[in-house]
Order: structure tokens, then C-alpha cells, then sequence
């Protein structure tokens, strides 16, 4: 039996979380992982996020730019593409229609 | 970054390698590839040491291993061959695109050269509702009328209501294509590619048509000298008799060559037979003279010469200058004849 648990949810929206993360703004790494902890999703693993925007860049969703700065080390800046926001469409669609079906089963398990 | 926290990077980066050994090298690579990086971020945003925050190398491997999608195994690396997917060939270009944008910007004053270009956004939108009024011209007009203007049927006030009328609208798409449907969208890029295309041709056309038109130009100019066309000189002395053999100099006294030069060849009008000249001096070819010097003095035109053309210099017997002259020297002598040889009265007192 798989105990339902966000790490255990997490992972397989994981690339729709990161990319709705980057839907209003560009990010880096660390940038990104606070926003989704911000958000709610307070488990999420910093190599999470850093395999995932990984991924989603290998996979052609995501362009990267380098952006200099006088403090600190430079930071890796994260954005959609076209790709990556037709994605984010598309499985947001998936999403929702995944949440809505569990959401009526769900209602009819509490009324019943 | 200074040199512990570098080394702490290094070494947790080295564990997490070591924790995914059994991955392929290549997929290895690529997973750890933006590591250091990322862990400087990481480090600079807070306090502690890396494993505090971040765990153990080993169950950060774990993460990434179960995050980066090969939960079970790695697949094979993809194959090093030519071929490469439409969307990882994009992927690339668009990595080139983005690494030269942060390249460029400074160069320009600016952090991203796309920055400077956002900038420049309106001004496409104009130059497009432009390119799209000249292009309703051509099309409809054939371009028949071609200027800077997009004139149809040649009326100035209706071509600048038509080129106003594309400009508004071109606008407008620009403020309002945002919010678009994807389709309209994609049409709208297609009509953009067709417009650049239309605009780099109409481009090469206006180049061309200048540059042939300033060669041209140069072509007149070459015919300023209105002697060109000079081919022998003929000399009459106040009396209208032809001087044979005469010879022109300028006030320094260097010879002024007109026409054909010595030895010079002599074609005759009627039967277009050409026969070498003997003739030192001017005229080439006495047979040619336009004005034949009767014995009695009275000279006679050739050729129907109108008043303003080239025999001002012709004398007339009857004036009060001819009359000074010793007629009948007139023929024997042979004046030299300098480019004032229209005073009379000077080559008639020679010698």
C-alpha cells in the first residue's frame, strides 16, 4: 500500500510545479525552490528543484542566461520558452482534469 | 566565493559523484554539470555549511537520481550520432541565442541585448505598417509607379491615408497580439516572415535603381567638354578665305589640340571614301570646309549656317574692319593663327 504523502504526490507533478513557479518570472535555482516552499510545497528538496529544472531544460522547455553579480556568485537564470509555456498549458489541463476527478470521488466517498 | 566555501562546493559535488556512480559517465556529467553553480547559490543565500542545509551528499544524490526522471535506471545516454531531435536542435539554438543576448548586452549599454530590443518594439510596429502599405501598392498596383511612397494610382493624398490607415492598425495588433489565440498568433508570424521577405527584395530593388542611376550620372558628365565632338578646325582669315596649314596656341604658347590629331584621316561626305590627310595644320581636310571663299571675296556659306552658329568669326567684306585689310595679301599670307584669330584685323596685319 502507498501511504499518500506530498513527497510521494510531488513527484509527479514536480515539472508542472516548477513550471508554473516560472509562469510570471524568470528564476534561479534557489530563487525557484523558495518560491515553491512559499507557495506551500514546503518538502520539496533543493536537488529536486536542480534535477528537475535540469531535466526540463534537457528536454527543450527552458532557455538559461547567466546573470552577473558584484556580491555573491553569478546566478543561473531559468525561463519558459514557447515550449515550455505550451507545456505548462498542457499539463496544467491534465492537472486540473486529474484534481477534479479526485475531487468528485472524493465528495461521493463524504456524502455517502 | 572565496576559497573554503569553494572547496566545500568541490568536495560535496566530488561525493554526489561518487554517491551516483553506477549512472553512465556522460548522464553523470550532464546531471552534475551546473552543480558548483547551483551550489553557490545555494551558499550565498544563507548560513551553515552545505550538508546542514542541503543533507548528505548521498541522500542529495538519492533526490536527484529520483527527481531527474530515471527512477529505476538510467536510460542509455542518447546516441552521440548526427542526428538530433527538432526540439533539442531548438533547445540549443535557443541556449546559443540566450548566451549571446548576455554577450551582447553590455556591449550595447545594456544587460540583455533582447533588453535594447524590447525597446525597439514600436518602431517595428511602424516600420511594418510601412512595408504593409507598399505591399498592397505592389500588389494591387503592380508597382507601377514605384517611390517612397506607397502611391495608389499615383494620388499622394490617398497614399498617405493608406499608409496612415496600415500604420493605426499595425499598432493596434502590436498593443493587442499578446493576449491572441495561438492560431492568429501563428499567422501573424507567417505574415511577418512574407513582410521581411517583401522588404528585403523591395530593399535590393531601390539599392540597385540608385546605384544605377548615379552611374548614369557619372556617364553625362563626361560629355561636359563641348569640343568633344570637334573632328578639324577651319581657320578663315577677314576676307572668309579658308587659311591652309594653320596652327592654334594658347597664351602660353603650347599647341591647342582639337580633332583628330596628325596624321589625320579625311572621309568625304558624299562618298564615305577616307583618304590619309597630308595637312600639318588645321584644316585636316581643306576638302571638308563648311564655307567655300570665292575668288571675289564674297563668302558663301556651304552649308546654310543659321546666325548663331559657329561663323561669328566670318567676316564680312563689306564691314569697316575688312575693308582696313590689304586685300590682296589676304591670300597670300599665311597668318599664325593664335585663339584670338577672331580679330581680324590682327591676322589681316600679320607678317
Amino acid at each position: 500500500v502507498h501511504r499518500v504523502d506530498t513527497t510521494q504526490l510531488l513527484k509527479g507533478v514536480l515539472d508542472l510545479a516548477v513550471l508554473a513557479a516560472l509562469r510570471e518570472e524568470d528564476g534561479y535555482g534557489y530563487d525557484i525552490l523558495r518560491r515553491l516552499r512559499g507557495a506551500g510545497l514546503e518538502d520539496v528538496g533543493d536537488a529536486s528543484v536542480y534535477g528537475t529544472l535540469r531535466r526540463l531544460f534537457n528536454a527543450g522547455f527552458l532557455n538559461t542566461y547567466v546573470v552577473p553579480s558584484d556580491e555573491g556568485p553569478h546566478r543561473k537564470y531559468y525561463g519558459l520558452n514557447p515550449a515550455g509555456r505550451t507545456e505548462l498549458q498542457r499539463s496544467g489541463k491534465v492537472w486540473h482534469g486529474f484534481a477534479s476527478i479526485m475531487d468528485d470521488l472524493l465528495r461521493e466517498r463524504e456524502t455517502a | 566565493v572565496n576559497s573554503t566555501t569553494q572547496d566545500e562546493i568541490t568536495s560535496y559535488v566530488e561525493a554526489v559523484r561518487a554517491a551516483l556512480a553506477g549512472l553512465p559517465e556522460a548522464t553523470r556529467d550532464e546531471l552534475l554539470e551546473d552543480l558548483p553553480e547551483h551550489l553557490a547559490e545555494v551558499q550565498a543565500e544563507g548560513t551553515g555549511t552545505l550538508s546542514e542545509r542541503l543533507g548528505t551528499p548521498e541522500a542529495y544524490a538519492a533526490e536527484l537520481r529520483a527527481t531527474a526522471g530515471y527512477v529505476g535506471g538510467f536510460p542509455d545516454p542518447p546516441p552521440a550520432g548526427a542526428w538530433v531531435s527538432p526540439r533539442e536542435a531548438w533547445a540549443n539554438v535557443q541556449r546559443v541565442l540566450g548566451r549571446a543576448d548576455v554577450r551582447v548586452g553590455p556591449v550595447i549599454g545594456y544587460e540583455r541585448a533582447s533588453d535594447f530590443l524590447v525597446l525597439l518594439r514600436p518602431a517595428w510596429w511602424l516600420l511594418r505598417g510601412y512595408l504593409v502599405a507598399m505591399a498592397i501598392v505592389v500588389f494591387f498596383d503592380g508597382g507601377a509607379d514605384r517611390g517612397l511612397l506607397p502611391r495608389l494610382g499615383g494620388s499622394t493624398l490617398l497614399s498617405l491615408m493608406l499608409l496612415a490607415g496600415c500604420l493605426i492598425v499595425s499598432i493596434l495588433i502590436g498593443k493587442r497580439a499578446g493576449s491572441w489565440a495561438v492560431w492568429p498568433r501563428y499567422a501573424l508570424r507567417a505574415g511577418t516572415v512574407v513582410l521581411v521577405l517583401f522588404a528585403f527584395s523591395g530593399f535590393v530593388t531601390a539599392d540597385r535603381e540608385v546605384r544605377d542611376d548615379s552611374y548614369v550620372g557619372v556617364n553625362t558628365s563626361f560629355d561636359s567638354n563641348p569640343y568633344s565632338n570637334v573632328q578639324d578646325v577651319y581657320v578663315y582669315d577677314s576676307h572668309g578665305n579658308l587659311v591652309p596649314g594653320a596652327r592654334l596656341f594658347d597664351q602660353d604658347g603650347s599647341p591647342i589640340q582639337l580633332g583628330q590629331g596628325y596624321p589625320a584621316t579625311c572621309v568625304d561626305p558624299d562618298t564615305g571614301e577616307s583618304t590619309p590627310s597630308h595637312s600639318m595644320g588645321y584644316p585636316y581636310c581643306p576638302q571638308n570646309a563648311p564655307f567655300i571663299a570665292p575668288s571675289a571675296g564674297t563668302p558663301q556659306p556651304a552649308v546654310s549656317a543659321s546666325p548663331g552658329s559657329t561663323v561669328p568669326a566670318l567676316p564680312d567684306p563689306s564691314g569697316s574692319v575688312g575693308a582696313a585689310a590689304p586685300s590682296g595679301s589676304a591670300t597670300t599670307v599665311r597668318p599664325s593663327v593664335s585663339p584670338s584669330v577672331s580679330r581680324s584685323g590682327d591676322s589681316g596685319n600679320g607678317k
